[in-house]
């Protein structure tokens, strides 16, 4: 805002402030007339404010050109009173023009339009932008912050920052936690609860309270909340059977020629301690890079499958609290050896409950050896968000048809559950298939390698 | 007479190990400074004949003559006034208002004048004035005698807030609150007056550079307590006392409020993750609102739990019978340190719903 | 009782004895020139007539001060300045307080007093700051011997006590001129400022301009006191009382008080009766509270016209040396206008300097905050 402008056609004197914070005057009377010649200082102007009828006195000298308001109308601070001519110029008049001169204080700020910069730290981010204006701006909230909607449904609390960054770090949604502690504040015990059943990255959901069946209210009815671990195992298995459209495919397999190879291995290097489970790995991998499609995931969101580049193995172990699943991350990157070792590290520490975050989350494939329990063969649920999971049954003698007899061979049923958008029944079958030729004949294996 | 006054009439040095009071302790770095500088001149009510009514000035006006250390009319404004046209006239006023609540009529000449003559005159007019104001209560006084003034001086830029706890400070921090080219109110805890100490240090120092460097009194991993002026004492008594709840409590002495040490407190309770603040003052919108709100913002990110204060009541400060329930004591802040979330238990004390919740 | 007369009454050196009459002022303000400008007697015998020279210098100063002040007020009206509390009517007294003060001496005005700091010598522009809005004090107090213009009323009369008595505890024979108003002489500072002085025996001259109004409430709701020159004697306070728009009065009393001050008997209170007679800012509609012929028989008063033609009557000023002299005031008021309408460029940075002599952490903190947010603004437009 200034008091002149100047132009080609004069210089405008704009209404100031004429009282510490006045925002407007009535034109009272005009004491000249356009045409007339005036002198700086010249009173040109009765106008009245709230406070005082004050005569203004012109700071131009020449000819008035424009009276820009008739009597009786009210004039916002800033705005033009009237127009001089342009008169012989004097350096100082000249400089004036640069619309620094002051007029209006205290009169309305410049409006504002829109957020004048960035965060000067460099992230715009409306999750950042905690001091800013207008919830228009929360909108795209990352999913990873509490939400702060309305109603009884408030953002978790958690017991301190320490416990929240903690969650965070570990992609754990507080969201999803059911808080254990009075006032239902999330405890850190919580967090590492949930970290240590492998949970990662899940998507905000409402905390939905524990609900009494209806109806069954028999004293004796033994009920077991769902709350923390188990509720979130709970939630990823349910959300795995409704998002992922899932098949499986089996097959018998005759396992005697693992199990010699097994034996052999043992033979030459025992040290290595190359069990089954590593033998499975070993094949499963090989597998995966002659099927690919297998080793991916499915972005609901981004509408597209991802096929992922790395093979990270996650493979069932029990733990205290329960079945864990800790992942052999890079596992193509291995040695048979190697896998061997991992496999054993891992579960060692899922028994001794002292998995770490990292070890449970990433996973790209699952092998899950359900023979353990005793049973040949299940439709598994698969471990989201993973598409495909193998699963071997127990090996145990069964008539076989070996080499035109009947023969009892070491008999093992393997099963492969799929998300069936990642590929269809052939790309499916010929993995299984796979998979089960190189456990009858190892040596296959070769030419994978 | 104390000690300090009868060695220091004597002109003698101070032996090794030898005991002042704070207020001996303020009456030598008068003295010292006044030594040092003509220019440093000493006035207020009874400050010259009778040596203040807590013996701080005692013998100055007798030992340096009434040019140096003089009686004024009763008049606060005008006291802090014509410290401003002593200034200006190139002294170094170190003025006494007598008691807390006795600075009131003088808060326009401070916040007007005291606080804003260098910035107004874009630093070419600056005002080297201290304003001594004994603080604080705990001494059974009668109304007015015992309150807690600092948040109007911290809130008002331009002035720095020294609040000495320990006799060596009281010296040390009013040595270099003289040197200052700017205002300093200097808050001298009444109750401390009789507290004893050693200045021999202090003494044969020859820079003070201690403003704005709080002092970690205690050492601990578990608390932090932060406290200026009389409330360090407390928060001493309560660090002993947590031993036996299993505690180990960190101390840290202000100092100086402003400048604020923001360094040294958050660096301790980066250590420690939790922090309580301690003050005598009454506590909402009081300094301790300020250090719990700069703690949580630097800090946020090492918090176990939310930073507490335990201060005075806000009420106005109460008849001496019943001044024990208003001041903060060692079972309130350990009160306040119980609260603060040990074992992965929340503090529930603000939440709706408390009772419900399962088991783990 | 008035006598006319042309001869003036020859100067004498100050005397050892009390200031004039002493405690108590005299009973009519004093008075050497009536409202036409002839010469009177009016409890003026105590005070030597000034000079000549000081006459005509106070006309010329006048004229300009005048000059200075109206074209202030335009520059407000203009909104090249927040608000102008003008002394319009108050020349005599501006312009006195002033030429009664030697080099070396200090004065300590209030925001009314800007006609006075032009007299001292200041430049215009500095001392237009304040109501221009871009600083607190535009000028430098040390150089110009001059406090910041002081606001909240009264509150300076102390800080020129302390100041003077110290000067005088260094050996130097400074004086301050104090400056308040018949609304300040109310406020609590005021009453401690003449305390002090007075036991102190501070070097001060109190200049009271009772120019009759404290914005819209007049002098008979301010006091009961006889008069405001009274209120010395409940201090110890010499004290007079004059006819504030009588040049040749005023000056000839401060010219005795400040002497009085000077040779280490104490301050002086002086009382001039005068007139604001425009409204207290340009934000002030005065005919809310006083009555237009009560500002028509101020202006036969007028302190300029009586001084000219007592000058004039005396041969020490002709038409010419008139001419001239308004001639000046003119240059002076234009070159006010053409460097008040170049806005100077303000560092926004300078906000965090000058709070302390260096700035705490905190402060260089919030400075870089604002270096930050004034770099990106900068950056996106």
């Amino acid at each position: 805002m200034s008091v002149s402008t100047i132009s080609t056609t004069g210089r405008t004197f704009m209404l100031p402030d004429l009282g510490e914070g006045l925002t407007e005057a009535e034109v009272i009377e005009w004491h000249v007339a356009p045409g007339d010649e005036v002198h700086v200082d010249q009173i040109v102007v009765t106008v009245e404010t709230a406070k005082a009828t004050v005569d203004l006195p012109c700071p131009y000298s020449g000819p008035v050109l424009t009276l820009h308001n008739a009597p009786g109308a009210v004039v916002e601070v800033g705005r033009p009173l009237l127009t001089i001519g342009a008169e012989r110029i004097s350096g100082a008049e000249e400089q004036s023009g640069s619309g620094n001169v002051l007029v209006g204080y205290g009169t309305s700020e410049a409006k504002r339009s829109g957020r004048r910069r960035v965060n000067p730290e460099g992230r715009p981010t409306a999750a950042n932008n905690l001091g800013s204006d207008a919830a228009a701006r929360t909108i795209n909230a990352p999913a990873t912050t509490a939400p702060a909607t309305a109603a009884p449904s408030v953002a978790p609390k958690v017991i301190s920052p320490v416990v929240r960054k903690l969650a965070r770090d570990n992609q754990i949604s507080l969201a999803r936690l059911a808080p254990s502690g009075p006032g239902d504040v999330i405890r850190r015990a919580d967090v590492e609860a949930a970290v240590r059943m492998g949970e990662a990255g899940l998507a905000s959901q409402e905390v939905a309270p524990a609900q009494v069946p209806a109806g069954a209210d028999r004293a004796d009815d033994i009920r077991t909340p769902l709350r923390g671990v188990r509720k979130t195992i709970a939630d990823k298995l349910t959300r795995s059977r409704r998002e992922i459209p899932e098949a499986t495919t089996w097959v018998d397999v005759d396992a005697t020629g693992l199990m010699a190879a097994k034996d052999e291995i043992k033979a030459v290097n025992a040290v290595a301690r190359i069990g089954l489970l590593a033998l499975f790995a070993r094949i499963s991998i090989a597998g995966l890079t002659k099927f690919p499609e297998l080793n991916a995931r499915v972005n609901v969101e981004a509408q597209e499958i991802v096929q992922l580049r790395d093979i990270n193995l996650s493979f069932a172990a029990q733990s205290p609290r329960g079945l864990v699943v800790p992942v052999v991350h890079d596992a193509a990157e291995m040695t048979t050896a190697e896998l061997a070792a991992a496999l054993r590290e891992l579960t060692e520490l899922a028994r001794d409950d002292k998995l770490t975050p990292a070890q449970m989350t990433g996973g790209t494939f699952t092998l899950n050896n359900y023979g353990v329990f005793g049973t040949d063969g299940a439709a598994p649920i698969i471990n989201y968000p993973e598409a495909a999971m193998l699963g071997v049954g127990r090996i145990i003698d069964r008539p076989w048809a070996h080499e035109g007899q009947v023969a009892l061979r070491k008999v093992a049923q393997l099963g492969l559950t799929f998300d069936h958008r990642v590929c269809d029944g052939r790309t499916a079958g010929g993995f299984l298939r796979f998979v089960a030729d190189c456990v009858e004949r190892p040596v296959l294996l070769l030419a994978e390698l | 007479m104390t000690l300090t006054a009868a060695a220091h009439a004597a002109g003698a040095p101070a032996s090794a190990r030898q005991q002042v009071t704070m207020s001996g302790a303020i009456n030598r770095a008068l003295r010292d400074a006044m030594t040092a500088d003509a220019d440093v001149v000493v006035f207020g009510e009874d400050v010259g004949t009778l040596g203040g009514v807590f013996r701080v000035t005692d013998g100055i006006a007798r030992d340096f003559g009434q040019d140096r250390c003089f009686d004024t009319p009763l008049a606060e404004a005008g006291i802090v006034g014509f410290a401003v046209g002593m200034a200006m006239a190139g002294f170094r006023p170190v003025i006494e208002m007598q008691f807390d609540a006795f600075a009131f009529p003088a808060f326009e000449q401070i916040a007007s004048h005291v606080a804003k003559m260098r910035n107004r005159t874009a630093g070419r007019v600056n005002l080297p004035i201290v304003i001594r104001i004994p603080f604080g209560g705990g001494i059974g006084g009668v109304e007015h005698h015992c309150d807690s003034s600092e948040a109007y001086y911290a809130h008002t830029p331009g002035l720095k807030v020294v609040t000495p706890a320990t006799v060596e400070d009281a010296y040390t921090l009013l040595r270099e609150a003289i040197n200052d080219p700017d205002p300093v109110i200097f808050m001298e805890p009444k109750r401390l007056y009789w507290s004893k100490g050693s200045i021999e240090s202090a003494v044969a120092a020859t820079t003070f550079e201690s403003f704005g460097h709080a002092a970690v009194r205690r050492e601990g991993t578990d608390v932090t307590l932060v406290a200026y002026g009389p409330s360090v004492d407390v928060a001493m008594q309560a660090a002993s006392a947590a031993i036996e709840s299993g505690w180990s409590v960190e101390v840290v002495d202000l100092r100086t409020i402003v400048p604020f040490d923001d360094e040294t407190v958050v660096n301790s309770v980066r250590k420690t993750g939790r922090c309580v603040v301690v003050q005598e003052a009454q506590g909402f919108a009081g300094v301790g609102a300020e250090i719990a709100a700069r703690v949580q913002e630097r800090a946020f990110h090492s918090l176990h739990a939310p930073v507490l204060r335990v201060a005075g009541l806000d009420i106005p400060y109460p008849p001496p019978k019943l001044e024990h329930l208003h001041l903060p004591g060692v079972e309130r802040v350990l009160d306040a340190i119980a609260r603060l979330q040990w074992d992965d238990n929340a503090d529930t004390r603000f939440l709706a719903n408390a009772s419900k919740g399962g088991a783990a | 009782m008035t006598t006319h007369t042309s001869t003036p009454v020859t100067q004498t050196v100050p005397s050892d004895r009390p200031f004039a009459r002493g405690l108590i002022p005299a009973p009519m303000p004093v008075r050497f020139l009536d409202d036409l400008g002839h010469r009177v007697q009016v409890f003026n015998d105590d005070y030597p007539e000034p000079s000549s020279e000081q006459l005509v210098a106070a006309y010329s100063a006048m004229v300009i001060g005048r000059r200075f002040d109206i074209q202030a007020t335009a520059l407000a009206k203009q909104g090249r300045l927040a608000v102008y509390p003008p002394s319009r009517g108050q020349e005599a007294c501006q312009i006195a307080s002033v030429l009664a003060l030697s080099q070396d001496d200090w004065a300590f005005p209030t925001y009314r007093d800007s006609m006075a700091l032009v007299t001292r010598g200041l430049d215009p522009v500095e001392v237009l700051t304040v109501p221009h809005g871009s600083a607190h004090c535009g000028y430098d107090p040390r150089a110009n011997r001059t406090a910041p213009q002081c606001t909240p009323l009264a509150t300076q009369l102390i800080h020129a006590v302390g100041f003077a008595s110290g000067e005088k505890r260094k050996g130097r024979p400074t004086v301050a001129m104090a400056f308040v108003g018949d609304g300040g002489t109310s406020e609590g500072d005021f009453h401690e400022a003449l305390n002090f002085a007075a036991v102190f025996k501070a070097p001060v001259v109190f200049l009271v301009q009772n120019n009759k109004y404290a914005i819209s409430v007049p002098l008979s709701k301010q006091t009961a006191a006889p008069s405001l020159g009274y209120k010395g004697i409940g201090y110890g306070i010499a004290s007079e009382q004059v006819d504030g728009n009588d040049v040749m009065a005023v000056l000839a009393v401060l010219n005795k008080a400040v002497a009085h001050a000077r040779s280490g008997q104490g301050p002086v209170l002086v009382e001039a009766h005068t007139y604001r007679l425009d409204a207290h800012t340009n934000a002030d509609d005065a005919t809310r509270y006083r009555d237009s012929q009560e500002v028509e028989d101020w202006l036969r008063r007028d302190p300029i016209a009586r001084l000219e033609a007592w000058l004039r009557h005396e041969g020490l000023i002709d038409d010419a040396f008139v001419a001239s002299v308004a001639q000046k005031a003119e240059a002076f008021a234009a070159d006010i206008r053409d460097r008040m309408s170049v806005d100077l460029a303000l560092d926004p940075m300078s906000l965090f300097d000058n709070v302390f002599a260096a700035p705490t952490t905190q402060l260089l903190e919030q400075r870089a905050m604002v270096e930050a947010e004034l770099e990106a603004e900068a950056a996106s437009r």
